[in-house]
C-alpha cells in the first residue's frame, strides 16, 4: 500500500469542497428566494447526480472534454486545459457529482430562516450581501457544516466518475477508491484492505464530527 | 409628514383582495391601524417600508419621494429612514443583545447611540445574552431599541405587544410612548387592543378588506365616546385610591382635576397616565350661576 | 360600572327625549331615558344591539315583596357577596341577567339585614342608564 492515493483523495475532496462551497452558497440562496418559473428545472438539474449512475456523468464528460471533440479540442488549444485524465478534470467532475450534497443542506437551512430576519436587516440599512454574510449564513452554521462534510465524504467515496474521466494515473488521478479496485483485480487483498480501512475510518470520523456538532454535544463543552 | 396613496392586489387564502390605502400622517403624530386580521394593515406597513412594492400610487415622506410608479422611483428599504418592529421581533439569533443593536449602526455613526438606548430600554443586564434566552417582553425591548439605533424619522410597529401579558404590555406601552416623544418620531402602530390604542395614539384608522373604513380620535372611535351619555370628557388618570369599598379616581380634564367614584372592576385595568373618557348622563349635573 | 348587552325592543319618543326599552334576555329588560331620538341617533332602531351601562352607586336595593316605588327597572336576585366598609357596602347580586354590583351605605345594609343569599330586588332609575351602541 502507498500513501499517494490517500493523499490524492484528500486533496481532491478538499479542492472539490472548497469550490462547491463558493458555488453552492449563491445557488442555494437564489433557490431559497426565487419564485422564477425555471426554479424546478434548476432544482432537478442540481439533484440529478443523486439518481444518475456516476458512469453516465463520467461518460458524457469524457465525450465532451475529449480532445477528439470540438469543445475539448478548443479547451486544449486555446486555454491549454486538458480535462480528460487530469486532476483538474477530476475536480470538475466531482464538483458536478457532489453538487446536491452541498446545495440541499444550505438551501433548506436558508429556507428555514424566517423572512423577517433578512427584512429586519434591510430596514436596518444593510445590503443583501451584508445580510447574507452577517445574518443568514451565521444562523445556518449546522447546515453549512453538514454540506461541507457530506460533500467531502461523498467525494472521497466516488468511483464511477473518476474511473471514466480520470483513469488510473498514479499521482494524478489514482485516488483511493480506484486503488482499491486495482489491488483487488491484482489479487492484492492486503493493500486493498489498507486503503479500505483508511477510507472507512475517514468517513466515520467526518460523519461523527457532523453529528457531534449538530447534535449539540460540542456546545456543552464550548459554552 | 407621510403621504401615502397605494394600490395593491393581494393574493390570500380567501382569494384576491384590492388594497387601496390613502393616508396622511403629520410629523410627530402617533397613529394606529386597527381592524380584522387580513384587512391589509401589515401590507400597508410593508409597502411603506419598501419590503413590498405597491402596484400603483406614491409614497412621499417629508418631501422625499420613496415610491412613485409613474416616475419609476422605488427607494430601497435600506435607504428609507424607518425603524420597523416585527411581530416576531426578528432578532438575530447569532448575535448578543449589544451586537443586535450595533449591527444596526451606520458606518459613520457614533456608538454612543447604542449605549444610550441600552440605558433607556433598561437592557444593561441583558446586553451579553443571546435572543434565544430572553423572554417575550425582553425581546420586544431589544427589538424596539434596535429599530431606534439609526434614529429613524418613522417608527413602524406591527402588533409588537400582542404576545405579552397585560402587566408587561403596560410597561412596554410606556417605553414606546417615551421613545416616540424623546426621539420626535412619527409612529404607526398596528394593534387590536382598544385600551392600548386609546393610551398611545392620536388618531386611529380602521381598515376592512383593504380599505380605510373609519378614522378619528380613539375615544370617539371606541367605547364611551359613542354612548348616549351627553356629559362626557376625555382626560388622563392622575391618581387611583381605594376609599372604603370603592375607588376614587382623580382625572385631569383640561386644566381641572375631577374625582370619580369607580368600582374595583373599573380600576383593575387603569393606571396613572392612562387616557380615559369620563361620561355621565345629562340628568345628573346641577347648574349654578357663578 | 355594570354592563349588560341586549337589543332594543321599543322606543317611545317625545320631541328630543326618548324612553328606550332594551331586552337583555327573555325575562329581563331595562328602560332608559336619553336626550336623543331616532332622528338624532342612528342606533335608535328596533333590534339594534346595544350595551346598557350604569354605576354601582345608582343601584337601589330593596327586600320583601310588592315594593311600591317609582323605579321602573327592577331585577330580582340573591346576594352572592357582601363587602362592608365603615361607610359603604359593596353588594354583588346574582340575577338572571348576570351579576349586578351595588354600592349602598353600610347603615342601610345593616338596617335591611343584608347577608349572603338574602333575596333582594335591585332597582335603577330610568335616567341613570347609559346606552352604548
Amino acid at each position: 500500500m502507498e500513501w499517494g492515493p490517500i493523499i490524492l483523495t484528500l486533496k481532491l475532496a478538499a479542492a472539490t469542497t472548497a469550490i462547491l462551497f463558493v458555488l453552492a452558497v449563491p445557488l442555494a440562496y437564489w433557490l431559497s428566494r426565487t419564485t422564477s418559473r425555471i426554479k424546478p428545472v434548476v432544482e432537478a438539474l442540481v439533484s440529478m447526480p443523486l439518481v444518475l449512475p456516476p458512469t453516465v456523468l463520467g461518460f458524457y464528460m469524457l465525450l465532451a472534454f475529449s480532445p477528439q471533440n470540438a469543445f475539448g479540442d478548443w479547451l486544449d488549444k486555446w486555454l491549454g486545459i486538458q480535462l480528460v485524465f487530469s486532476f483538474a478534470g477530476l475536480v470538475l467532475a466531482s464538483v458536478l457529482y457532489s453538487l446536491p450534497f452541498m446545495v440541499h443542506p444550505i438551501q433548506s437551512g436558508l429556507s428555514s430562516l424566517p423572512n423577517t430576519l433578512s427584512e429586519a436587516s434591510y430596514t436596518l440599512g444593510k445590503s443583501k450581501w451584508t445580510t447574507l454574510r452577517k445574518v443568514l449564513l451565521p444562523n445556518i452554521r449546522p447546515s453549512l457544516l453538514t454540506g461541507i462534510v457530506l460533500s467531502f465524504a461523498h467525494t472521497m467515496g466516488e468511483f464511477g466518475v473518476v474511473l471514466m474521466i480520470g483513469g488510473n494515473i498514479p499521482g494524478k488521478t489514482r485516488v483511493a477508491s480506484i486503488a482499491i479496485y486495482d489491488e483487488v483485480e491484482a489479487l492484492n487483498y492486503g493493500a486493498a484492505n489498507g486503503y479500505s480501512l483508511i477510507l472507512l475510518a475517514l468517513s466515520f470520523i467526518t460523519l461523527l464530527v457532523v453529528y457531534l456538532i449538530n447534535g449539540g454535544y460540542l456546545k456543552r463543552f464550548t459554552v | 409628514m407621510i403621504e401615502l396613496n397605494v394600490h395593491k392586489t393581494l393574493q390570500s387564502a380567501q382569494g384576491s383582495m384590492e388594497l387601496h390605502v390613502e393616508l396622511t400622517v403629520e410629523k410627530g403624530q402617533f397613529i394606529t391601524l386597527y381592524g380584522e386580521s387580513g384587512a391589509g394593515k401589515t401590507s400597508t406597513l410593508r409597502m411603506l417600508s419598501g419590503l413590498m412594492p405597491p402596484d400603483k400610487g406614491s409614497i412621499t415622506v417629508n418631501g422625499t419621494v420613496w415610491f412613485d410608479r409613474e416616475r419609476k422611483t422605488n427607494l430601497n428599504p435600506r435607504h428609507r429612514n424607518i425603524g420597523y418592529v416585527f411581530q416576531d421581533y426578528a432578532l438575530f439569533p447569532n448575535m448578543t443583545v449589544s451586537q443586535n443593536l450595533e449591527f444596526a449602526l451606520d458606518r459613520k455613526q457614533d456608538k454612543t447611540v447604542v449605549e444610550d438606548l441600552i440605558a433607556t430600554m433598561e437592557l444593561q443586564q441583558l446586553r451579553h445574552r443571546k435572543p434565544g434566552t430572553l423572554s417575550g417582553g425582553q425581546k420586544q425591548r431589544v427589538a424596539l431599541a434596535r429599530a431606534l439605533v439609526r434614529q429613524p424619522g418613522v417608527l413602524l410597529l406591527d402588533e409588537p405587544l400582542s404576545a405579552l401579558d397585560s402587566a408587561m404590555r403596560q410597561k412596554l406601552q410606556q417605553y414606546i410612548l417615551e421613545a416616540h416623544k424623546k426621539y420626535g418620531l412619527t409612529t404607526i402602530l398596528i394593534s387590536h387592543d382598544i385600551g392600548e390604542i386609546i393610551k398611545l395614539s392620536d388618531k386611529v384608522y380602521e381598515m376592512q378588506n383593504g380599505k380605510i373604513v373609519r378614522q378619528g380620535a380613539p375615544p370617539d372611535m371606541f367605547g364611551l365616546g359613542k354612548t348616549s351619555a351627553k356629559f362626557r370628557f376625555t382626560g388622563e388618570v392622575i391618581r387611583i385610591q381605594k376609599e372604603d369599598v370603592v375607588y376614587v379616581v382623580t382625572i385631569r380634564i383640561g386644566n381641572d382635576a375631577v374625582k370619580v367614584i369607580a368600582d374595583q372592576s373599573e380600576v383593575s385595568h387603569l393606571q396613572p397616565g392612562d387616557k380615559v373618557a369620563v361620561a355621565s348622563k345629562a340628568f345628573n349635573p346641577v347648574i349654578q350661576k357663578i | 360600572m355594570n354592563s349588560f348587552s341586549g337589543h332594543i325592543a321599543d322606543i317611545r319618543t317625545s320631541d328630543a327625549l326618548s324612553v328606550v326599552t332594551v331586552n337583555i334576555n327573555a325575562s329581563v329588560s331595562f328602560k332608559a331615558i336619553v336626550i336623543d331620538s331616532p332622528e338624532t341617533a342612528s342606533y335608535l332602531t328596533k333590534d339594534h344591539p346595544v350595551n346598557v351601562l350604569f354605576k354601582e352607586t345608582e343601584v337601589v336595593i330593596g327586600t320583601g315583596e310588592a315594593l311600591a316605588v317609582s323605579l321602573q327597572n327592577k331585577l330580582k336576585g340573591t346576594i352572592s357577596a357582601l363587602e362592608k366598609g365603615p361607610l359603604l357596602t359593596r353588594v354583588a347580586i346574582h340575577t338572571s341577567a348576570g351579576e349586578i354590583v351595588s354600592v349602598i351605605s353600610t347603615a342601610s345594609a345593616d338596617e335591611l339585614d343584608l347577608k349572603e343569599s338574602t333575596n333582594v330586588t335591585a332597582m335603577i332609575k330610568l335616567n341613570e342608564i347609559i346606552l352604548a351602541p
